[in-house]
C-alpha cells in the first residue's frame, strides 16, 4: 500500500500552479495589441495544458498506483484529444495563411 | 495503527489479479471503479465538445482572437488555481483519512469546499461584468462556445458539491467513513479539476 | 437464510413456438419479459419510425424560410402521416419501459416514494418526448393547402418540442440517479447511476437550442443535438441491458426492503 506523501502534493501543487503562470504569460507576452494567430504559443499552452492534466490525473486521483489498464486508457484520452486538437489547429492555420 | 487496521487496509486495497512485480507496490483503484468509468464516460463528452470547438475556431480565427481580447485571463488564471489548490486539498483529504486523522480529512474537505464555492463566486463575478458589457450567450460563435463551456463547468461543479458533501458526511462520523466513498468523491472532484484546465488553456489562453 | 430449493433446470421443448407457449404457461418472470421486449420493440420501432419514415432525426435546419420548410412537409408528407400514425397506436408501450425502472427501484433499498414518483413523472413524458412533435407535424403535413406561415408556425412547435423540452427527464433522471446511488441492494451497477448524470447534464445542453437557429448549438447541432443524441444512445442501451440482467437475477429475497 502506498501512501502520497504531503510533501509530494506540495511539490505537485507548486509544479502545476508554476506552469500554469507559465503558460498564462506565454499567451499574454504576445498579446500587444491585438491578439494574433500563434502556432508556437497554442502548441505550448496545450503541451502544457497535457502536462497538468495528466499531473493531476496521475498523482492527485492516484493513477500512478493504479492497474495498468486504467493508466492507459487515461493517456490514450489525453494523447488523442490533444493530438487531434493540434492537428486541427495547424491544419486549419494552413487554409489561412 | 494496528496491525489488525493495517491489515484490513492492506486487504480492502487488494489489487485485481495482476501480476505484481518485486519492488512494485500494490496496485490498486482509487475509490469505486465505478466513478471511473463515468470520468472516462465525461472525458470522451468534454473530448468532443473540445474538438467541435477547434473545428470551428480554425474557420473564423479573426473572430475568435477578437472576441478572447475581452475576455479577463486573470480571472481565469486565477479560477485555474483555486481549483488545483482545492484539488490538493482533496488529495491530502485522502491521505489524511487513509491515516484515520478523520478530523484532520474533515476540514480538508470543507477547505476543498470554500474553494469551490469560490471558483463560482469568480465565475459569477466574470460572466457579470461580460454582460454588462453586452457580451453574452449569442453575441457570436467565440462567445457561445464560451458561456456554454463554462456553464456545462459550473454545473459539474455544483454537482461535485454534493460528492463533497457526501464525503464530509462519510467523514464526520466514526459510524460511516467509508475510505472508498471518500475517494469516490474525490476522483469526482479531481475531473472537475481537470476539465477546467483543458477548457482554460483553450478559451482563454490558445492564439 | 435462504429457503430456496435448488432444482434441475427445467428442460424446454424445442421449436419456436412450442417454447413460447412454454414460457407463456410456466416463466415465473413472464410480465417482466414481456415488458422487456416491448420496451426494446417500441426503442427500435421508434427508430425506424423518427429516423426512416418521419426524417424529424436528424432535424431539418431551424433556419430556413417558409417556403422551403413547406417544401419539407411536402417531401415528407407520407412518411409523417404514417409514420406518426404508428407512434400514435404505440405510445402505450412506453409503460412497459417505465414499470420495469419503476420495479427496480421497487427491489432496492430504497423508500417506495422513488419508484412512485419517477413512475408518476415519467408517465407524462410521452408528451414532450414524442407526442406533441407528433401531432405538431402530422397538423402541419395534414393539409398541404394550408396557410405556409401556420405550418412554418407547426415546424418550430414540432422541433422545439422535440429537441429542447427536457426537464421530465431531468427530474425523473435525478430520481433514479439517487436510488441506485443510496440502494443497498445493488439492483443497478453505481455505474450507471454515475451515468445518469451524464444524462442529466444533457438536458441542460438542450437548452441551447431555444436561442440558436444555426450553427452547433441549433436544434440540429452538432452539439445540441449529435453528442446529445449520442449520449442518450448510449445510455438507453446501458439501461436496457441491464435491465435484461436485473430481470435474469436470481438472488432477490435476500436484501432489505423498505416496510
Amino acid at each position: 500500500m502506498t501512501a502520497t506523501s504531503e510533501r509530494r502534493l506540495l511539490t505537485i501543487l507548486l509544479v502545476l500552479s508554476a506552469i500554469t503562470l507559465i503558460s498564462w504569460w506565454i499567451g499574454a507576452q504576445h498579446g500587444q495589441g491585438e491578439f494574433r494567430l500563434n502556432g508556437p504559443v497554442t502548441f505550448g499552452v496545450l503541451l502544457i495544458a497535457t502536462v497538468k492534466v495528466r499531473l493531476i490525473i496521475g498523482e492527485f486521483m492516484e493513477a500512478r498506483h493504479a492497474p495498468r489498464l486504467l493508466r492507459r486508457v487515461a493517456d490514450a484520452w489525453l494523447a488523442l484529444l490533444v493530438s487531434s486538437l493540434l492537428a486541427i489547429y495547424f491544419i486549419g492555420a494552413g487554409f489561412h495563411t | 495503527m494496528t496491525d489488525a487496521g493495517a491489515a484490513a487496509d492492506c486487504a480492502r486495497f487488494a489489487p485485481p489479479d495482476e501480476r505484481i512485480r518485486p519492488g512494485d507496490a500494490a496496485h490498486y483503484v482509487p475509490g469505486q471503479p465505478d466513478m471511473w468509468v463515468f470520468v472516462l464516460v465525461e472525458a470522451l463528452i468534454f473530448a468532443s465538445y473540445f474538438v467541435i470547438y477547434m473545428l470551428h475556431r480554425v474557420q473564423d480565427p479573426a473572430l475568435y482572437l477578437r472576441s478572447q481580447e475581452r475576455l479577463n485571463a486573470g480571472l481565469g488564471v486565477t479560477n485555474t488555481l483555486i481549483l488545483l489548490v482545492s484539488s490538493w486539498f482533496m488529495a491530502r483529504c485522502v491521505q489524511s483519512s487513509r491515516e484515520r486523522r478523520y478530523d484532520v480529512a474533515f476540514r480538508q474537505v470543507l477547505f476543498t469546499m470554500v474553494l469551490g464555492l469560490l471558483f463560482i463566486g469568480f465565475k459569477l463575478i466574470d460572466w457579470s461584468r461580460m454582460v454588462s458589457e453586452g457580451l453574452e450567450l449569442s453575441t457570436n460563435e467565440f462567445f457561445s462556445f464560451y458561456y456554454f463551456l463554462t456553464a456545462i463547468h459550473v454545473l459539474h461543479v455544483l454537482i461535485g458539491f454534493v460528492f463533497l458533501i457526501v464525503a464530509a458526511y462519510q467523514l464526520r462520523s466514526p459510524l460511516r467513513r467509508s475510505q472508498e466513498i471518500v475517494e469516490t468523491c474525490a476522483t469526482y472532484w479531481h475531473m472537475v479539476d481537470f476539465l477546467w484546465v483543458m477548457i482554460f488553456a483553450l478559451l482563454y489562453v490558445i492564439r | 437464510m435462504r429457503a430456496v430449493a435448488v432444482q434441475a433446470a427445467p428442460v424446454l421443448p424445442s421449436g419456436l413456438f412450442e417454447r413460447l407457449a412454454w414460457h407463456w404457461r410456466y416463466n415465473p418472470k413472464l410480465e417482466f419479459w414481456i415488458a422487456w421486449y416491448s420496451m426494446v420493440f417500441f426503442y427500435n420501432l421508434f427508430g425506424v419510425v423518427f429516423v426512416g419514415m418521419t426524417r424529424v432525426m436528424p432535424p431539418p435546419q431551424p433556419w430556413w424560410d417558409t417556403p422551403r420548410v413547406v417544401q419539407w412537409f411536402n417531401d415528407n408528407h407520407n412518411g409523417l402521416l404514417v409514420g406518426f400514425g404508428i407512434i400514435f397506436l404505440v405510445s402505450g408501450l412506453t409503460a412497459a419501459c417505465n414499470a420495469l425502472i419503476g420495479y427496480s427501484m421497487r427491489r432496492m433499498s430504497v423508500s417506495r416514494a422513488f419508484a412512485y414518483s419517477y413512475i408518476a413523472i415519467y408517465s407524462v413524458s410521452a408528451l414532450p418526448g414524442m407526442l406533441l412533435t407528433a401531432i405538431a407535424l402530422t397538423v402541419g403535413a395534414m393539409r398541404p393547402e394550408r396557410d405556409p406561415e401556420l405550418i412554418y408556425w407547426l415546424y418550430d412547435m414540432g422541433f422545439m418540442c422535440f429537441v429542447g423540452t427536457m426537464g421530465i427527464f431531468l427530474i425523473g433522471t435525478l430520481v433514479w440517479m439517487i436510488a441506485i446511488l443510496i440502494d443497498k441492494n445493488r439492483v443497478l451497477p453505481k455505474w450507471f447511476g454515475y451515468l445518469n448524470i451524464c444524462n442529466l447534464i444533457t438536458e441542460f445542453v438542450v437548452a441551447t437550442s431555444w436561442v440558436f437557429k444555426k450553427g452547433v448549438f441549433a436544434w440540429n447541432g452538432a452539439i445540441a443535438f449529435w453528442v446529445d443524441t449520442a449520449v442518450f444512445a448510449v445510455y438507453t442501451v446501458a439501461f436496457i441491458y441491464l435491465l435484461r440482467k436485473m430481470i435474469k437475477r436470481e438472488d432477490f429475497g435476500d436484501g432489505p426492503l423498505p416496510a
